[in-house]
């Protein structure tokens, strides 16, 4: 009997290193695994032109409508989501400036890579390319010295993700704004076929290869 | 456990002995009782420890990412500031909470999101207790603060106010502020209890602030002091 508990304490041990390793692999494939995280819901929103709204702020007497699944969301903040998959071209995301403050973030399946809120816009314009390393290489070997370009040119650690928008609305009369806001950021895939040969995005923005001092990745 | 598992074990072998069967056969079912015995203890041992490995693996590992974020905290006061929540140098734990709960953090250039659960004595937030949060925020280009209860909101509640943003609360002089979060109805700021009992949370959101990457310059002095100043029970 002793030689049995004996091999029963080795069994508990080897148990309990197992349960460890088994731990470990669980917490780091559930981000892989999960269906519930934001870039596999948002994927719905990918063949679309524009943010798919996730969170309205309420306005009036309209409750925030039940497509919200942020878990705690802020009351104030209008939240949109453009999911992309690179494969099918490079995706542009264009904003333009409005009374209220506006950011756009990138985020891949690890978290956000980029974000950006409008004070970096350039003439009221914000235009962000999310890009991987080979369409990025493209697009410098194709610029035009003559004609540079305002976009922001962003190297996607993985093809899929999603930009997310937000608009801060400052006081409740501003919601209905800030809900619009969100709808008036346009996301298209750049496909080189519908591109047009003199607006080809040209000799590249300094602040595009180096996400900056307010790069979000660190 | 480890009492049932072993009695269970021991219990053919006693029985066998106890038998009364003829001398050869008993010797014959002694042996290979012994040697199911062997055997079966080594098989049983280690579907043992499979199954406490797992379960004890996945129960953990769902225990770690239920709630909220385990690591990556920094208490000011009665804050706690979550600088790396959204950043892609995220612990595996962080980004795992974020991919069950479908969040979607703030990134480092976006805003920096901060949580309180208790006041600055350290007693946890009750939603029968009237509380002053009040003082500066850090520089950011807006703020909101927020209260929510643990879980859904109760229902049949008239949504009132969850919170404030930097532009609509109400300052003194010197652009100071003071919300007051009570289950009565309050003069200035007031911020209604989400609920009839239970815990509360605050959430202090900056947006577009120079603290998210440098969360060490913030200190008590920069960040609304939560005092309570009484309960109703």
């Amino acid at each position: 009997m002793r030689r049995v508990t004996l091999r029963f304490v080795y069994a508990t041990l080897v148990g309990l290193v197992l349960a460890g390793i088994v731990h470990v692999v669980a917490v780091l494939a559930i981000p892989a695994l999960s269906e519930k995280d934001a870039v596999s819901r948002a994927r719905a929103s990918e063949s679309l032109d524009h943010p798919q709204p996730i969170y309205t702020v309420a306005t009036g007497d309209d409750p925030s409508p039940p497509e919200a699944w942020l878990p705690i969301p802020d009351p104030a903040v209008a939240v949109g989501v453009c999911a992309y998959d690179l494969a099918d071209g490079p995706m542009r995301v264009s904003a333009r400036t409005g009374p209220l403050s506006l950011s756009l973030a990138a985020h891949g399946r690890r978290g956000a890579f980029y974000a950006v809120t409008d004070q970096a816009a350039v003439r009221g314009a914000l235009d962000l390319v999310i890009l991987t390393r080979a369409q990025y290489d493209e697009a410098l070997a194709e610029d035009d010295e003559n004609d540079p370009s305002r976009d922001v040119r962003i190297v996607a650690p993985d093809t899929r993700g999603v930009v997310v928008v937000r608009v801060i609305a400052g006081l409740p009369s501003q919601r209905p704004a800030a809900n619009a806001a969100v709808q008036a950021v346009s996301c298209t895939t750049d496909t080189p076929a519908d591109e047009p040969p003199g607006k080809d995005p040209a000799a590249k923005d300094p602040a595009a290869k180096d996400p900056g001092a307010r790069g979000a990745g660190r | 456990m480890k009492l049932t598992f072993s009695q269970g074990v021991g219990r053919p072998m006693a029985a066998g002995g106890s038998e009364p069967v003829p001398r050869g056969a008993r010797s014959g079912t002694g042996r290979l009782a012994a040697r199911l015995w062997r055997k079966g203890s080594i098989a049983g041992l280690v579907a043992y420890s499979l199954a406490l490995g797992g379960l004890l693996g996945l129960a953990s590992a769902d225990w770690a990412t239920s709630g909220g974020y385990p690591f990556g905290g920094v208490q000011v006061g009665a804050w706690t500031a979550w600088p790396r929540a959204g950043a892609a140098s995220a612990d595996p734990y962080t980004r795992a909470v974020n991919a069950r709960r479908g969040e979607i953090p703030l990134a480092v250039g976006e805003g920096l999101l901060l949580t309180a659960a208790s006041d600055d004595a350290g007693q946890a937030l009750d939603a029968t207790c009237t509380y002053r949060i009040g003082g500066g925020t850090p520089p950011a280009r807006a703020w909101t603060l927020t209260v929510a209860g643990r879980g859904p909101r109760a229902p049949g509640r008239p949504a009132l106010r969850e919170g404030f943003t930097s532009t609509e609360v109400l300052r003194s002089a010197d652009g100071r502020f003071a919300v007051v979060l009570a289950p009565d109805v309050q003069p200035g700021n007031w911020l209604p209890s989400p609920r009839a009992s239970g815990p509360v949370r605050l959430a202090l959101r900056l947006y577009d602030t120079p603290v998210a990457a440098s969360v060490g310059s913030l200190d008590r002095s920069t960040i609304p002091a939560i005092t309570r100043l009484g309960c109703a029970a």
